[in-house]
């Protein structure tokens, strides 16, 4: 077999390679959140009138931060625009919204779940070690590390109307939306998820 | 005289194949799935077929082994599911990743005079390995599981020229395995595809 059929041929393995499993495309799928809502199959969402939230102040769970809320301000506008969507959701839906002291019926919470893994990996270029301990070559190691990051958007209704006996109250709906952090746009397609949350939910008045 | 020219119409392609003794092909495999289209249904000619196939002493039988692959990708736009005590909204890709092994026998023919053309039809039995693979953000939910597979196929070899080892290949076969997944709604799994390629005969 000479060298230019042996080139013919594995020029044919190209076409084949081209086949192996490629990843689907990735901006097609991030161009908007996944939208997840869950709820409490037991709660009367009709008896609910009023609601309350916060103004300027979300949560934030993280295993990289210590920090257990995230404010408003003005080169961070995140906080405020998803407290205002959901706002308007709740309004839209016919609910009314009152300060803490006026024994609102639900309240809604906001918060961000932040979860950074890293992944490490160590390779040994050109180790060769001389089994008798002569002539070994000892290369340092490269360590490669790979980041994943995603945070997920978490808003809950809590029902403060029909606390139990020991004062605790309950989770009656939930939207879980992600992933925020490899979003295209993550602040746009937030507002865009809230929205997408209370549209699939339209037991919720 | 009728028995002579029978005699000679058996033994003569096969002398001619004798000389042919192996082969090893690569292909490119053009695959359409037929069964639960709902997954996924358009044809991919994400695939590809390798393998290596020897003749069987004097016979005009070969045998061989053979390696495949194939890929199947589609994309549904966004949707909202019904999950019981609530709803999910999102767009995703349909995916079947797989690759199966199969050990596989022929009944070959010759075509003309020349040695350059050799009609064959065979099966192949062997495994499976499907991965249906639903991607959504940068989720990810995947079933996968082996099959007992059975390949029917017929092809042609096709020699660039007498004095030549190097050749084209082309073949129909249809696949039909057990893999099932209760989660993506297979039973059973069944494809129809069209290889073409080049093959390297040792002679």
């Amino acid at each position: 077999m000479n060298v230019m059929k042996r080139f013919l041929f594995f020029l044919a393995v190209l076409p084949a390679l081209w086949a192996c499993e490629p990843e689907p495309d990735n901006l097609r799928l991030l161009d908007q959140l996944v939208v997840s809502t869950n709820y409490d199959p037991d709660t009367q969402f009709a008896d609910f009138g009023t609601y309350t939230i916060a103004t300027d102040t979300i949560g934030y769970v993280s295993n990289t931060s210590r920090d257990t809320i995230w404010t408003f301000t003005t080169a961070q506008p995140y906080p405020r625009s998803v407290i205002k969507a959901v706002r308007e959701q709740m309004d839209a839906k016919g609910f009314t919204y009152v300060d803490r002291d006026e024994d609102p019926d639900v309240g809604m919470n906001i918060y961000i779940i932040e979860n950074l893994n890293l992944f490490q990996q160590v390779y040994y270029p050109n180790y060769y070690s001389n089994y008798y301990g002569y002539g070994g070559y000892y290369y340092y190691p490269i360590v490669q590390t790979y980041a994943q990051n995603t945070a997920t958007l978490v808003v809950e209704m809590i029902d403060l109307k029909n606390r139990n006996a020991n004062n605790q109250v309950k989770i009656v709906w939930n939207a879980y939306m992600g992933d925020v952090v490899n979003s295209v746009n993550y602040e746009q397609q937030s507002v865009d998820a809230i929205e997408t949350a209370f549209d699939q939910s339209p037991y919720l008045h | 005289m009728k028995k002579l020219l029978t005699v000679l119409f058996v033994l003569l392609p096969a002398c001619a194949l004798l000389a042919q003794e192996n082969y090893f092909y690569i292909n490119l495999d053009i695959n359409t799935p037929l069964a639960n289209t709902d997954w996924v249904s358009k044809t991919s000619g994400r695939g590809g077929k390798a393998g290596y196939r020897f003749m069987i002493g004097e016979s005009r039988f070969s045998a061989g082994i053979d390696f495949g692959w194939a890929y199947f990708e589609e994309y549904a736009p966004t949707e909202t599911f019904d999950n019981g005590n609530g709803h999910i909204t999102t767009d995703y890709f349909k995916k079947l990743n797989q690759y199966s092994f199969a050990a596989s026998g022929q009944y070959n023919w010759e075509l003309g005079e020349q040695g350059l053309f050799f009609p064959y039809a065979g099966i192949g039995l062997g495994a499976l390995h499907n991965e249906y693979v639903m991607a959504y953000n940068i989720y990810e939910d995947v079933d996968k599981g082996w099959g007992f597979l059975a390949r029917p196929e017929a092809g042609i070899l096709a020699r660039f020229g007498k004095r030549r080892s190097m050749g084209a290949m082309a073949a129909v076969h249809y696949d039909f395995a057990t893999n099932k997944s209760d989660a993506y709604g297979y039973s059973s799994y069944s494809a129809v595809g069209f290889q073409i390629g080049i093959m390297l005969m040792n002679r």
